[in-house]
This record gives C-alpha cells, structure tokens and sequence, in this order.
C-alpha cells in the first residue's frame, strides 16, 4: 500500500504538473480538492481518472463514488487496491 | 468569472400553457406579442438591457440610437429562441439547413468518441434534434437548476434522438460520467463560453478586448485526445435555422497547457466569427469583459 501511495503522489505530481509540490509535503490524507487540501478543483480530476485508466487499467464504474474515491491519495489508493484485488 | 443559474425564465405553469397554446396557433403570434408587450417591459426591468446595449457599443461600435434599437432586437429574437424551443416541444418544426454536417457524419461513423462545444448564442437546444446518431449516444451537459418542465420536455424530445442529459452536480459525478462516455465512444456536448464549475479560466482575445473562457470544457475535451467541433445554431429567418459544425484542430503531441490553448483559440476565433455574423444573437447577459476591462 505505501509503495502505491508513494507511486501515486508522483504520477499526480507529474500528471498535472504541480512543481511547487513537494513530494514530502504531499500527505496521502490531505484533501486533494478544496481550500483546506492541496487545492486541486474538477478540471484536474479528470486528469487523475486517465492516470488510473492508463496506468493502472482501471475505469471508472459508478460515477456517483467519484467524490468519495478521489478525496485524497490515499483514498485513490485503497480503490486501486480494492479494484485490482477483485 | 460568472456563474449562470441555468434556468429558463418563467415557472412550470407558465411553461405548460405556453406549450399548450403553441400546438394550436401560430408561432408568429407569440413573437409579435412577445415584441410588443414583453420585450419593452422586460427592457425597463430586467438588466440585461444594459448588458446588451453595452455589448453593441463596446464590442461593435455602433452609436447610442443603433445599440438601443439592437438591444430591442437581441431581445426578441431571445425571445423567439425560447418561444422556438417550446414550439418544437409542442411538436412544431422548422427548416433547418446544416454547413459542415460531414464532419459529424464522419466522426460520428468512427469507433471513438468525440466532443461538441456549443455556445450561448442563436439556439443550440434545435441542434439536439436534429444532429442525431444512431450508433453513438449524444450526452449533453446541462445546468441542474433547469425547470422541471424544460427537463421533462427535453427528455420526452430527446428520447427520440439518442440523447441523454448529464446535469452539472456539486458531487462532481457529471465529470466522471463525461470521462465514461468519451471513453465507451460516444459524444459529448457541453457549452464552452461560460463557467460550470472550476473557476480556472484563459484569457482570450474576443470581440476587440480580453475575455475569461472556462478551461474546463477544453481541458474535458483533449483528455482523450479526441476530436472537438464547435457548433452553433443560428436563426436566419422567422422559421429557418442554420447548424454551423466547425472542427476545432489542436495538436495531439503538444503539452495539456498547448492543447487547451490551442482548442480554446479555435472555438474563440469560430465563435467570434458566428457572433460577427449574427451579432443580435448574442445571449450571454452578464458583463463578459468587465473584470478585465475594469
């Protein structure tokens, strides 16, 4: 789990190009979306969901879980994790 | 950059009457009765008048006497929009003539998806029903507050059509159905001149000054690297509409920030042509340029 959380905090970084993030700073349970989180808004999200589908195979199902899926890295990651083990 | 209620005027009764009305009479009545009633209140009261009337000066130019007699004219012919859309959900029909319909002919033939970026201006809700495809879903992206009526009608018309609705939600789950259907190949149909949810936005040069267009729509767009046409519906005559379909070219091997730039440069530049063409309708009734111009 620590290795994909890790794997995911640098494929966001790059995906979305966010330089002034450090990796170190970047908490997996931080809020990606919001004031209170990393600050990411709806434009970025769909860019985290081609992330999954081109790195991980994996596609949305239910696009009434997006919000709760897509709260933080670490979130992300237990889906992965959760999809991949079916 | 300003958010739209997206809602058409009016309430549910008012709605249902005037759909009523439309199957019997002739919808040159209502927009004579519109023009000599309506319109003059809804110019005292309502403040898109001076939208308008500031949109005629600034953007074109034209003198006190020419923009106050166009902004009577940008109103009634709103108002014959709107008239429209109720007479084609009363069953009525007009002529409808398509410039560039072999581009939705080809991508709709093709296995992938593929994008439609409409605008507010002429009456884009004719081109639901008449773009259709048989073989590709068409999802339109539409604001959640619209009247329950509008809602009902558009889905009893475009259950006909092969067209769904996904309405903007505050769970963000329009932007992953959006994702869904570009990625099961099929199209998708958003307006890309006002914001619907991020506030991010690109500077454009539009009309003779700087204008804020969402990024969203655009950044949706080149997700999937897949092809985007603008299209805009104008009227051209009292029962006669006229489809532009216009590919918007960006560049497939360029960075996220490229292609959006690129994409959104097309639309402007498309848009601006229409608006140039048409410019009473125009319907964007807020001050599209203001806080740049401020």
């Amino acid at each position: 789990m620590e290795q994909l959380i890790n794997d995911l905090k640098v494929q966001i970084k790059e995906a979305l190009h966010l330089e002034e993030l450090q990796l170190e700073d970047f908490d997996e349970n931080t809020p990606l979306f919001g004031e209170d989180g990393i600050g990411l808004d709806s434009i970025d999200i769909l860019e985290i969901v081609v992330l999954l589908e081109k790195e991980y195979g994996i596609r949305m199902s239910n696009p009434k879980e997006g919000k709760a899926i897509f709260h933080s890295v670490r979130t992300i990651a237990e889906y992965v994790q959760k999809v991949k083990s079916e | 950059m300003k958010n739209w209620a997206g809602t058409t005027y009016g309430n549910e009764w008012m709605h249902k009457w005037l759909i009523r009305m439309l199957r019997y009479i002739d919808v040159r009545l209502l927009y004579l009765f519109a023009a000599v009633f309506i319109i003059p209140v809804c110019l005292l009261l309502n403040p898109s008048c001076g939208f308008a009337y500031r949109f005629f000066r600034q953007r074109f130019g034209y003198g006190r006497l020419k923009s106050a007699w166009k902004t009577y004219v940008n109103h009634c012919l709103f108002a014959g929009a709107v008239i429209d859309k109720f007479a084609m959900y009363a069953g009525k029909k007009f002529d409808i003539e398509i410039e560039g319909g072999d581009h939705f002919r080809d991508l709709a033939e093709r296995q992938e998806g593929f994008v439609l970026l409409s605008a507010h201006i002429g009456n884009y809700e004719i081109a639901g029903y008449t773009l259709v495809c048989q073989n590709k879903r068409i999802n339109a992206l539409v604001y959640a507050g619209e009247k329950a009526s509008v809602m009902k009608n558009r889905d009893r018309m475009f259950a006909a059509t092969n067209t769904r609705m996904i309405a903007i939600s505050q769970d963000m789950s329009h932007l992953f159905e959006i994702d869904k259907a570009l990625a099961d190949g099929e199209i998708v149909s958003m307006p890309a001149d006002r914001s619907s949810g991020s506030q991010k936005y690109i500077l454009h040069d539009f009309l003779g000054a700087k204008a804020r267009f969402p990024l969203g729509p655009f950044s949706a767009s080149r997700v999937h690297l897949l092809n985007v046409l603008a299209v805009n519906v104008m009227k051209t005559s009292l029962r006669r509409y006229k489809i532009y379909v216009t590919p918007l070219p960006y560049d497939r091997s360029a960075t996220r920030e490229e292609q959006i730039r690129q994409l959104s440069s097309a639309y402007v530049a498309e848009l601006e042509r229409r608006v140039r063409q048409y410019p009473t309708q125009w319907y964007n009734y807020f001050e599209f340029w203001e806080e740049i111009e401020s």
